[in-house]
């Protein structure tokens, strides 16, 4: 017989290993429905999750992926720390591509080292203020973050439509929703010949190694653990919760409106509609599978990276839908939620011997 | 149609608690009964048994004879025994009829009559149509009473039921219940009110500590008996030896009145007092009676007017907790787990939550590891916590130790004034005594206490002076020599 115990602590192993366990059980329910759909799941799984990063090319285009994901997943982690849900990252993303790009747009036909800073710097104010909205709401009026960060999303979806169907179309684009393309001097540099790996991986490079030290070094990081854990107690010890709270909205929107101007500056150079395959939605999977840990984000933003590119080869090659890929997103997690069970329980078998 | 409701030998025990030790009671329709006790005597554990909410570890309940096994509230229900909580129970945005039916099976529209025909019967007069949250907080009981009624139930237990109610509100429910007791409903009415006692009921059980003090008619009893027995005779054995404390004035509170949003909590109104130095103040009262707000005023968690608290000759009524550290104040909150310290941390990373400027713990806006865990060595060894690993996490202390813990970690800054809130709640006795007596050398150092508690032999034995905080009231300030336990317990339930 089997027993389900709660454990007496969570675990630390398991706390690790259960991401692992997540990935696991997404492969094999993801083989089992390529079975059910007619395909030999073996060879599916091999080009959804092999084929993709065989080569030089396929391996930057899977950290071209990560690199929002991660950027994105590391300034969530902020917020989820100290309980702060924020699920706009999307718009935030969105919102620093829009003022990133207008930016752009304004030096469209100039050279200078100076305009590359410029725009990155705007890209992260955008997400800044963007971001500010639900803070502030929520701080000085109790509104609940989660509703305002989703739909301000939607807002900022729309606004981009409006740029770029409208004020900022390319006069000479024959009214294809698109801006004009940015100077090269509003380009993130390529880091090699024929690859579209692009300097934005260093921004979310530095962004891992400064929430590392914030985290696990600075009085901020402390109180941001305390406030997580129990804003009681918070309270108790003295700590500013309103600013913590709009802070740690801030940084979120500064990394969501980076990612923003990675995409545009990097593999896209100008405005259109889709800015972004919903990187910011994704990239809350991504905190949580990395457990809202640095290193941890690094290695499960390379993993659902993947995903959005065996998405792609497999609707190439096996004529899959891509969409697919949000499939498998969507099981990571579910499994990941899942298999946290076993951080709080345990299973003991009962057998003949005591 | 007599109804007789018995309980046997019923025992339940928690973890480090014993809440009901071997209770026998009997009951018997045709009265109104009255259990009455402080916070944590049992009542509500055995309410909870009566009504299927926990099961008795040992005992049996009988209903006319009959051995009930009351697995769940609607086993309770089944068995006509019905109950009103102290908090409502009720969707807010459904209708009053769509709350009433909710958890009925009979047909709807047999229903509505039925509820006209009880709402005749004892003059209740509620718009079955409207949304619950449009009800006033006596209306709302009178649903949930409805609720009951609708089952047409043998035994009606109503839990604290005026604590939300005005003046009128409890009239009218008195009128009620006594109506329903004629028709030949057993009410067993619990409360720590005496004065609702004497005025509502025919019998009343004493509960203190678990175990059941008294059975005896309302007849034979007064406000002052009743409360004599509710709180137990004082026995003022290790009491602190008084001196002479100076009056040399630490901290005045003028004028200090809080307003709340929300409706659990208790306002707090005009409240006045000062302590001088080497003197300890204690606050007795029933719990819920703003004892919780009145502590998150002292400690800065509420900010109040600037000139509302004087210390030490600073105003510092608008200053958070950590700036009012600064000016020597410590606090110890009531609740350990949830609010004191933070289980899942270690034992060092907890010492950091009292962070004073000159013991340098953050450094520029770094955390300084060397200095925090340096410093928790010193509480450890100083204030007995029993375990040598600041590595620890929290969560692995007993609770005497994690009490000895904090205490310690707001003790070790030499503050003027400590205010704590339950210190030894929940604790075994031997870290009651040594947290007794890490206080009374407190005040020997000549520094002060603020000791807001439940428990009266506790306040008794420590205080200097004592004052009673009834519905976010503080009595007049007395000499704990003069105070008798009676007395105490006459103002805690709201008497004069």
């Amino acid at each position: 017989m089997i027993k389900i115990v709660k454990r007496d602590q969570p675990s630390k192993a398991i706390f690790f290993l259960t991401p692992v366990l997540a990935i696991f059980l997404t492969l094999v329910a993801g083989g089992l429905i390529f079975y059910i759909l007619g395909f030999k799941p073996f060879e599916a799984l091999k080009f959804f999750f092999i084929v993709p990063v065989a080569d030089m090319y396929g391996f930057s285009e899977l950290l071209l992926k990560a690199t929002p994901l991660c950027l994105i997943a590391i300034g969530l982690s902020f917020c989820f720390k100290s309980n702060n849900w924020n699920i706009g990252a999307e718009g935030q993303l969105t919102f620093g591509a829009i003022v990133s790009g207008g930016v752009a747009l304004l030096f469209y036909e100039q050279e200078g080292f100076y305009i590359l800073p410029i725009v990155i710097l705007a890209g992260a104010i955008g997400g800044m203020l963007y971001a500010s909205i639900p803070a502030i709401l929520k701080t000085y009026f109790n509104t609940n973050e989660i509703l305002v960060s989703l739909m301000l999303v939607y807002v900022s979806k729309l606004i981009l439509d409006y740029l770029v169907v409208g004020p900022w179309s390319n006069p000479e684009g024959f009214n294809f929703p698109e801006t004009r393309q940015f100077s090269d001097s509003a380009r993130l540099p390529l880091l090699f010949e024929g690859l579209r790996i692009h300097a934005g991986i260093f921004l979310a490079l530095v962004a891992v190694v400064m929430s590392w030290f914030v985290f696990y070094k600075t009085y901020l990081g402390f109180q941001m653990k305390v406030s997580g854990f129990s804003l009681k107690t918070a309270k108790y010890a003295g700590y500013k919760g309103k600013k913590m709270i709009i802070l740690v909205f801030l940084i979120s929107g500064a990394c969501a409106g980076l990612a923003g101007v990675g995409e545009i500056t990097g593999p896209i150079g100008q405005l259109h509609r889709e800015v972004s395959p919903d990187y910011g939605f994704t990239a809350i999977i991504v905190a949580f599978l990395g457990r809202l840990h640095p290193v941890g984000i690094i290695f499960a933003s390379l993993v659902v990276a993947i995903t959005y590119l065996g998405a792609e080869t497999a609707q190439i090659f096996m004529q899959i839908p891509k969409y697919t890929g949000q499939v498998f997103q969507g099981m990571i997690l579910f499994f990941l939620l899942a298999s946290d069970y076993l951080l709080f329980f345990k299973f003991k078998f009962i057998g003949s011997k005591k | 149609m007599n109804t007789n409701l018995k309980i046997s030998n019923v025992t339940k025990i928690y973890p480090g608690c014993v809440a009901n030790d071997n209770v026998s009671l009997e009951f018997n329709s045709g009265k109104i009964y009255a259990l009455l006790g402080e916070n944590g005597a049992g009542k509500s554990t055995l309410v909870k048994i009566l009504s299927g909410v926990i099961m008795p570890d040992e005992g049996k309940i009988y209903l006319n004879e009959n051995n009930l096994k009351l697995n769940s509230p609607l086993d309770a229900k089944k068995n006509d025994i019905g109950m009103v909580f102290q908090h409502f129970n009720l969707f807010e945005t459904l209708s009053v009829f769509e709350n009433l039916i909710i958890d009925s099976d009979e047909q709807r529209e047999g229903l509505r009559e039925k509820i006209d025909s009880i709402m005749r019967k004892y003059n209740f007069s509620i718009d079955l149509d409207i949304p619950v949250l449009n009800l006033s907080a006596g209306q709302k009981q009178k649903v949930e009473i409805i609720r009951c009624l609708i089952r047409s139930p043998k035994v009606l237990i109503m839990d604290e039921p005026t604590s939300v109610l005005t003046e009128q509100e409890t009239n009218e429910l008195f009128l009620s219940l006594k109506k329903f007791s004629e028709e030949g409903i057993l009410i067993i009415y619990i409360t720590h009110k005496l004065k609702e006692v004497m005025e509502l009921c025919d019998e009343v059980a004493v509960m203190r500590r678990g175990k059941l003090v008294s059975v005896s008619e309302i007849k034979n009893e007064n406000i002052e008996s009743l409360a004599n027995k509710m709180v137990g005779q004082n026995l003022k054995t290790i009491k602190k030896k008084k001196e002479k404390t100076s009056s040399d004035q630490l901290i005045n509170i003028t004028n200090l009145n809080f307003i709340s949003e929300d409706p659990f909590e208790t306002n707090l109104n005009d409240i006045n007092f000062s302590v001088n130095r080497g003197e300890c103040l204690g606050i007795a009262g029933i719990s819920g009676n703003g004892q919780s707000e009145l502590f998150q005023v002292l400690s800065g968690e509420i900010i109040s007017d600037k000139n509302s608290i004087e210390f030490n000759k600073n105003y510092i009524g608008d200053l958070n907790p950590q700036e009012r550290r600064e000016y020597l104040m410590a606090f110890s909150p009531e609740d350990r787990l949830e609010q004191a310290a933070i289980p899942q941390m270690a034992i060092f990373e907890n010492v950091a939550l009292n962070n004073f400027k000159s013991s340098n713990f953050f450094n520029n806006g770094l955390i300084n590891e060397n200095k925090i865990k340096e410093h928790s060595k010193k509480i450890i060894s100083d204030f007995n916590v029993n375990t040598d690993n600041i590595e620890l996490k929290s969560q692995f202390l007993s609770g005497g130790n994690l009490q000895k813990l904090i205490i310690g970690r707001e003790l070790i800054t030499s503050p003027d004034l400590l205010i704590c809130f339950n210190p030894t709640w929940g604790l075994d006795v031997g870290a009651i005594n040594y947290i007794h007596e890490t206080l009374i050398k407190i005040n020997e150092q000549n520094k002060s206490i603020i000791l807001i508690s439940t428990d009266t032999d506790e306040l008794l034995k420590l205080s200097d002076k004592i004052s009673v905080i009834h519905k976010g009231k503080l009595s007049k300030i007395m000499e704990a020599d003069e105070v008798t336990s009676e007395k105490l317990g006459i103002l805690m339930g709201g008497g004069n």
